[in-house]
């Protein structure tokens, strides 16, 4: 099954009335801005400021580079959303809005 | 000025980071905070801040509603289902949710929000801003890039090279 006729698909099980070009244009033009962004975390980390930090926030933190998901991050962790944002913004990883 | 504005957590803790944060309130009266989103704000820093707002009648906790459940988890499963899309958690498909069905702007720094509001006919009605849309709303020519500069000094949110060309904004 095609991308196309997946989210076809999936648009009228969930009774969604999309128009599947337009999406499927904008999420590869999502993704294309997005491809760098891993790298970018990496690079401009503070990584003496998330190896200084106690467990579990020096992993979380970590994880936060490789994902760039706060959310994902918290969920995993257990760490509020709010605290990992914090320690984001002073770990200086960028979070991209594309 | 717009009367009202719909935020996602991670939206409102990054702009009340930024130096410049009181001049949301030259774009919107008042903020709505979905209260599925309270329990992700637990420190006494920003817990803080948002009771503040709320006495000052800036930020008002919106009460959950089924009808609106019920559009978001579509949201939730459409967008979670789209790889290449970022992820959109229950919370935040609740705030579009909420704002596609109120006809109110929602704000946020997640691109997938803006992506399904596009192309899905339920959610013509939202008009979703990231902070440089904010930023370019409030601000013009050298005074937007001053600004862009100090927020992402301030927050660590970066801004596409592509997104900064479509402002105008050279760094």
């Amino acid at each position: 099954m095609s991308r196309r006729e997946e989210v076809t698909r999936l648009a009228k099980l969930l009774g969604l009335e999309l128009d599947v070009e337009s999406y499927l244009k904008a999420v590869e033009e999502c993704a294309k801005r997005l491809e760098e962004t891993r790298e970018l975390r990496r690079r401009s980390a503070d990584w003496a400021y998330i190896e200084s930090r106690p467990e579990p926030l020096k992993t979380a933190l970590k994880l936060l580079v490789e994902t760039g998901d706060v959310k994902l991050v918290s969920a995993v962790t257990g760490i509020p959303p709010e605290t990992l944002e914090c320690e984001r913004i002073e770990a200086r990883i960028p979070r991209l809005v594309v | 000025m717009m009367a009202l504005a719909v935020a996602d957590t991670c939206f409102l803790i990054n702009w009340l980071s930024f130096r410049r944060w009181e001049e949301i309130f030259r774009l919107f009266f008042r903020i709505l905070l979905p209260s599925i989103m309270l329990p992700e704000l637990r420190s006494q820093r920003v817990r803080g801040k948002i009771e503040e707002l709320v006495y000052r009648g800036r930020l008002v906790i919106l009460p959950r509603a089924d009808y609106v459940d019920r559009e978001a988890l579509r949201i939730f499963n459409l967008v979670n289902s789209t790889p290449g899309l970022p992820r959109i958690d229950e919370p935040e498909a609740y705030g579009l949710a909420y704002a596609a069905l109120h006809g109110l702007p929602f704000l946020t720094d997640n691109a997938s929000p803006k992506v399904a509001a596009r192309s899905v006919s339920s959610l013509r009605g939202v008009v979703v801003y990231d902070s440089l849309d904010l930023l370019m709303l409030l601000y013009r020519r050298s005074e937007l890039r001053a600004a862009v500069e100090e927020f992402m000094s301030d927050t660590s949110v970066m801004f596409s090279r592509e997104r900064l060309r479509e402002a105008g904004v050279e760094l």
